[in-house]
């Protein structure tokens, strides 16, 4: 948005004399700022017209503002030995108490119940027969569900990492500190040493007084991004929904029907999941695949899988990392490595 | 407390791969579960669902079409029949009885139970396995509580006593469950282990999600046909279950599956399946007698004790 353009369409009322004709014409209005000209719209607008879309204006150019100063992005990843891409298989533990938090019925409950019992563990062979480290952002409360598959994980030297107590932030602050340091004991107890990172919509401060070096939450570019919020900064490992197993195999948006599902077959999500490789591959950048115990364990699933990895594997410099490492690796950068806004 | 109550069905850890075998040293078991039924809502068969074009072809040609390639191929499946099916349409369940097909139990009217009483229940479990009874001579050993394309969730509903009830009115499977790709027990209670053995079901394997999914009925969505990608999933889990020597089921509709290209794509599939020697093809009964006799609840159960700490 040019502001000095949008003066002067206020002043005179909608007929730019300097302005591209495209710009308006195509309709590129930005939301609730400016109106097409229209043949009886003659003369400047009411002053009082001029100072509320200003208003209008300023509000959203200060919120633009205190987002450009939020984010500091990643430029320079300068990967361990040369490597080209970062690749980050990550995997939410949360079959059966996503099912519970959104308080699905039995049929659900045991839908993600797969996950522990039998998808997980293939996800473990399937790991070891490849040789990769993953991250399992698990909710606390899995423990006690699940505990021989969370020990095998941890024996088998997966990272851990946070996914809330029971897949759900609280409202309360005292509530949210208290499910956040009963995961972290449950799961510095399951690995010997405690969680560096999350997976949640915690406030920062409150991850970072947990000792967390990073969440693993959202997509502000393809690379890691550091957020800066009153004063305080946390590294986001850059997650996709548009790659996660459950925007495949599962179905509908959370609180969505059945007729919103989305089903899709094993070689159709190889081939997108293939693309993104390559393109982070070509870009010199990162592929964080989040994905589900209860749905990428099914078989044909974890075949797939492991024909990707295999494809990822005949390609030089690709750097299988977990979180904790891409974390360690991006805060160990100089500053300059990443590009940030003053303003 | 109770044994991890509300969050878990079964035990924590399925079966292996290495530990499940099956009859006459076959690889692996494939079901072929039939849903007759064309309910569309969660209240189940409405009076609309029976008197259209779609229970027409549901009862007569789709149904003919379906029974010539099972004949074709030799296989014997699992008809899940609402109470009112068996009722209304005696003819053709006995006709499909007598053809070597299992005959089980689909809800009274394919309803979702989820919001009924206790009594309310029990009573509609006792009237479907009488009517089943009465058209076929014997009572259902099997009980679906399968989805319909209208439901919230996709993954079958029953109530929270449902299973209980089964147990207690001699019920000897429920017919569909999610978590696990092999038959399990679902668990109502631990000590000593009140359990039903539950047959694998996948919505990814059901025809009514990919053939004009969301149906016009439903007023939404975009109807498109996607035979291939259903028939793609067929093919890689069939692929992979053999793989790993446990079990595919899936789930069809003879309005749906059973006419034009969706039952070429049907039997072509399903041929590949036959034309291995150590597949087993089995109704859902089979499987879970087998089941049942060779992995014993009192035995193969490994239920952990109660774990809650609060």
């Amino acid at each position: 948005m040019d502001r000095r353009l949008l003066l002067q369409l206020l002043a005179t009322g909608g007929a730019l004399t300097t302005a591209p004709a495209s710009v308006w014409a195509a309709g590129q209005t930005s939301r609730g700022i400016t109106r097409h000209p229209t043949p009886g719209d003659q003369g400047s607008l009411p002053l009082s017209s001029r100072e509320s879309l200003l208003a209008e204006l300023e509000e959203l150019q200060a919120a633009t503002q205190a987002r450009r100063r939020r984010y500091c992005h990643l430029t320079q990843p300068n990967w361990p030995d040369g490597a080209r891409i970062a690749v980050n298989f990550t995997f939410d533990v949360d079959h059966v108490l996503s099912r519970t938090a959104n308080d699905e019925p039995p049929m659900q409950v045991a839908k993600g119940e797969f996950g522990g019992r039998v998808g997980a563990w293939r996800t473990l062979e399937l790991l070891e027969r490849q040789g990769i480290v993953g991250t399992f952002f698990t909710p606390g409360r899995t423990a006690d569900l699940y505990p021989t598959i969370l020990r095998e994980i941890a024996e088998r030297g997966h990272e851990f990492a946070d996914h809330m107590w029971e897949h759900y932030v609280p409202a309360d602050p005292v509530v949210q500190r208290d499910h956040m340091l009963r995961t972290r004991d449950v799961l510095t107890e399951l690995a010997g040493r405690p969680p560096v990172g999350t997976r949640s919509s915690y406030p920062d401060a409150l991850v970072l007084e947990m000792g967390y070096i990073y969440n693993s939450h959202g997509f502000a570019s393809p690379l890691p991004f550091k957020v800066r919020r009153d004063g305080k900064e946390l590294l986001n490992l850059s997650v996709h929904l548009a790659i996660d197993d459950a925007m495949y195999f599962n179905y509908g948006w959370i609180g969505s029907g059945a007729s919103a599902q989305r089903l899709s077959d094993q070689e159709l999500v190889l081939d997108i999941w293939w693309q993104a490789f390559q393109q982070q591959y070509e870009a010199g950048g990162y592929l964080n695949i989040a994905l589900h115990p209860f749905i990428i364990g099914h078989a044909a699933r974890i075949d797939m899988l492991d024909e990707l990895i295999t494809r990822m594997k005949s390609l030089p410099g690709v750097w299988f990392a977990n979180s904790e490492d891409v974390a360690r690796h991006c805060l160990a950068l100089p500053s300059e490595a990443f590009a940030c806004n003053e303003e | 407390m109770p044994w991890k109550s509300g969050y878990t069905i079964s035990d924590e850890i399925a079966l292996a791969d290495e530990e499940i075998v099956w009859p006459s040293e076959k690889r692996c078991a494939v079901n072929v579960t039939v849903a007759l039924s064309t309910a569309i809502m969660p209240e189940g068969l409405l009076a609309r669902d029976l008197s259209g074009d779609d229970a027409e072809l549901a009862f007569g040609a789709g149904l003919d079409a379906l029974l010539d390639v099972f004949e074709r191929l030799g296989i014997r499946a699992t008809f899940a029949v609402p109470a009112v099916i068996a009722a209304v349409e005696a003819d053709r369940v006995r006709q499909l009885a007598e053809a070597g097909h299992e005959i089980a139990a689909l809800g009274f009217r394919h309803e979702d139970p989820t919001e009924l009483p206790l009594d309310v229940e029990r009573v509609r479990l006792r009237a479907t396995a009488y009517a089943i009874r009465e058209t076929t001579g014997q009572s259902p050993a099997g009980w679906y509580g399968l989805p319909r394309q209208g439901d919230r969730y996709a993954a079958g509903s029953v109530s929270p006593n449902t299973v209980d009830l089964l147990i207690d009115e001699g019920f000897e499977y429920l017919g569909n469950g999610m978590a696990d790709d092999a038959p399990h027990y679902w668990v109502t209670d631990p000590e000593p282990p009140k359990a039903l053995v539950t047959m694998p079901y996948s919505y990814h394997f059901d025809d009514q999600f990919f053939l004009q999914f969301p149906p016009l009925a439903l007023r939404g969505g975009s109807g498109i046909e996607h035979p291939e990608v259903l028939v793609s999933n067929w093919r890689s889990a069939f692929a992979a279950q053999y793989e790993r020597g446990r079990m595919f089921s899936m789930t069809l509709h003879p309005h749906l599956i059973g006419t034009l290209h969706r039952i070429r794509m049907l039997e072509e599939f399903l041929a590949s399946v036959t034309e291995k020697d150590d597949v087993w093809i089995a109704t859902a009964k089979q499987c879970a007698d087998h089941w049942r006799a060779q992995y014993p609840p009192e035995t193969h159960l490994r239920l952990a004790p109660s774990i809650w700490t609060e």
